[in-house]
């Protein structure tokens, strides 16, 4: 799959086109039927007159009293056309009768249904090999790839499309394997269920050709894909030096497809293993020492009679060790308490401090000396201000300045320093008595 | 280190693997031949164990169907017998082992498969008032909920002690320990003569049959 596939955006536009598919047994059969007259005949199309033909033939052997086919064709047609399992490929419209064509999908539904390519031993050998013989090709052009167009022609293409697919045939049919394991694997509960003891032989033959079968296909998966990654690495390898990142990413896509394709084999061992020892202790223990199949009789009625004849098994029941703790003697912990003072302080009596008129007073004091600006009356006042308040103090200066008469404000004022890093716009202060 | 012999009974305790098997067996637990090492172990021991745990007054068994387990015969190792709940779940569990219908899923089932059974078989009434043994005259919502929790509270003790394995919340995996629900009926003599000669083996207690219960209430005080 394509790594810049979104599925939030594919979800998302799914779910807004309501898309969905829905379909009946007869729908299946008409597909189906279609298919093996497409193989049959070497059709690529069907005139819709055939369509109808193949449905009532459908409609014959599923439900032979059916009443107006011809009406039930034309309606099944119109439910595969929407759901895309049909397509008219003739483009002639109302001019005359359509030519149809199944689909992609529809041949994949057809396919899951009849295919029966499954993973053998002969089909991954050739699957393999070509694949191998593909890679070989492949190396060779990327050694002599000389500028981005030969990358693409030679390598990134044949790498998406041509290896990629035959390493998805061999992962669909190691689907048709796995579908075929479970199989078995109920026709080996089934020959149980009905032929008990008899079954034990066909069990065993199932069991040890399924695990042949596993072996085999896992001996050439782990030998092949050694080789299959070694090609890809040198792909790779190639691709870096050039540098050509997309040939590199498809092998890198590629060489991701083998692991998962050769994972599979020892995955599937590994589990069929487990299954085939459980069958074995089953046929052993169970089966070959209750050839009659009495016991599962006899233990439904010991168990339906349990409640009027109880009996119970026995079993060791040692208590764990107990392990004493060290001894610890508890320390007497004193009561949280503080310390007990009179809750009725006498009051002290503490001058009054008030910053601001203090601060107010220094103000005028400068004024009445005669200052003859605003900025001569802060840089004298302000260095006696804790740096932190001086900002404050300024406006509070300012304030007191601008009640006196003599202020004066120009149009366009000066910006003057005063203590620390504070400018300020200028007043002058004219030669007369302040108001307070 | 596991080895095909031991000559000595001080090479099997000096094994690393002793003290997890013998605690696993003094507490009751079944070590079947899906257990690799433990098993192993015991079978390369076994010859010298049996003597050894004689001194205990316990037995340790081999099962022909590959799983040893303890059974005190005196009161030197704690002892104790399975519950209601325990052995009604167990032979219904022993039930689907022996059932082919398993073999698909190399014996894995649903609990809820097991419970649906055990009410077939038992009767849902009977089932209820089994597993609420001390409580007359309850409200059947209650007796219910009791009868699950005590079912739930049985499927955690079989597995604990071997008999099965919870893969999650929903599937159970059958062992072969589960066998010996099905001792009393594997041989043709008469299942209480069959009891009576396991009884005297340890192997099982003897249980005197409960009282008659009262229906439960269709509703009513809890």
């Amino acid at each position: 799959m394509d790594r810049a596939f979104d599925l939030h955006r594919t979800i998302a536009s799914l779910h807004q086109a309501r898309v969905s598919l829905a379909l009946e047994t007869a729908d299946l059969c008409f597909l189906i039927s279609l298919r093996e007259r497409a193989d049959r005949l070497s059709l690529a199309s069907f005139e819709e007159d055939a369509l109808v033909d193949v449905f009532m033939q459908v409609c014959e052997l599923t439900d032979p009293g059916a009443e107006n086919p011809r009406k039930r064709a034309t309606h099944a047609i119109q439910r595969l056309r929407e759901q895309r399992l049909l397509a008219r490929v003739d483009g002639a419209g109302l001019i005359r009768a359509g030519e149809y064509s199944l689909t992609r999908l529809a041949t994949a539904v057809v396919d899951f249904y009849l295919a029966d390519d499954a993973l053998t031993r002969d089909s991954l050998t050739v699957l393999t090999k070509t694949l191998l013989s593909q890679l070989a090709d492949i190396k060779a052009s990327a050694s002599r790839a000389r500028d981005d167009a030969d990358w693409r022609r030679a390598v990134v293409e044949p790498l998406r499309v041509t290896v990629a697919d035959l390493v998805s045939g061999i992962e669909r049919r190691q689907r048709g394997l796995d579908t075929q394991q479970e199989e078995v694997r109920g026709r080996i509960a089934t020959l149980l269920q009905s032929d008990w003891f008899g079954a034990v032989g066909d069990c065993e033959a199932l069991l040890e050709q399924t695990s042949t079968t596993l072996r085999e296909l896992n001996e050439v998966l782990l030998q092949d894909a050694v080789h299959l990654q070694a090609l890809l690495q040198d792909i790779e390898q190639l691709a870096a030096d050039f540098p050509h990142a997309p040939a590199e990413q498809a092998a890198q896509r590629v060489a991701e497809h083998v692991d998962r394709v050769s994972a599979w084999g020892s995955d599937r061992l590994r589990a069929w293993s487990d299954y085939y020892q459980y069958v074995h202790r089953y046929l052993r223990d169970v089966v070959r020492l209750d050839p009659d199949r009495a016991v599962s009789q006899r233990l439904r009625d010991q168990l339906a009679s349990w409640l009027d004849r109880p009996f119970a098994l026995g079993l060791a029941h040692a208590p764990s060790i107990r392990l004493l703790r060290e001894v610890d003697a508890r320390a007497e912990r004193p009561p949280v308490t503080r310390p007990r003072r009179d809750l009725e302080a006498p009051l002290e009596h503490v001058a009054p401090h008030d910053a601001r008129a203090a601060l107010q007073e220094r103000v005028l004091a400068c004024l009445r000396s005669g200052v003859t600006s605003l900025s001569a009356v802060v840089s004298r006042v302000l260095p006696e201000v804790p740096e932190r308040d001086r900002y404050r103090a300024a406006g509070s200066v300012t304030a007191t300045v601008g009640r006196d008469p003599r202020a004066r404000s120009a149009v366009v004022r000066p910006w003057v320093q005063v203590a620390g890093d504070l400018q300020l716009e200028d007043w002058s202060l004219d030669d007369q008595e302040p108001s307070r | 280190m596991i080895d095909h012999g031991y000559e000595r009974l001080e090479d099997v305790i000096q094994d690393s693997i002793f003290p997890e098997v013998d605690l696993a067996l003094r507490a009751g637990q079944h070590v079947d031949s899906e257990d690799t090492d433990r098993y192993a172990f015991l079978v390369a021991a076994q010859r010298l164990l049996e003597p050894l745990y004689l001194r205990y007054g316990a037995d340790l068994i081999h099962s022909p169907d590959r799983f040893f387990f303890l059974v005190p015969r005196g009161d030197r190792l704690g002892r104790r017998h399975l519950s209601t709940g325990e052995m009604l779940l167990g032979q219904v569990l022993a039930l689907m082992y022996l059932d082919p219908a398993t073999v698909q899923a190399a014996g894995v089932i649903s609990r809820a498969q097991a419970m649906e059974l055990l009410a077939n078989l038992v009767g849902e009434q009977r089932l209820v008032a089994a597993l609420n043994p001390r409580r007359r005259r309850r409200h059947e919502h209650v007796s219910q909920e009791l009868a699950r929790q005590e079912l739930d509270r049985a499927l955690r003790s079989l597995a604990a002690l071997g008999f099965i394995e919870l893969l999650d919340d929903e599937k159970v995996r059958l062992r072969s320990p589960l066998m010996r629900f099905a001792e009393p009926v594997r041989g043709l003599a008469d299942p209480s003569a069959a009891l009576q000669r396991l009884a005297r083996r340890g192997l099982v207690d003897l249980l005197e049959p409960g009282p008659s219960e009262e229906p439960p209430e269709e509703g009513g005080e809890g």
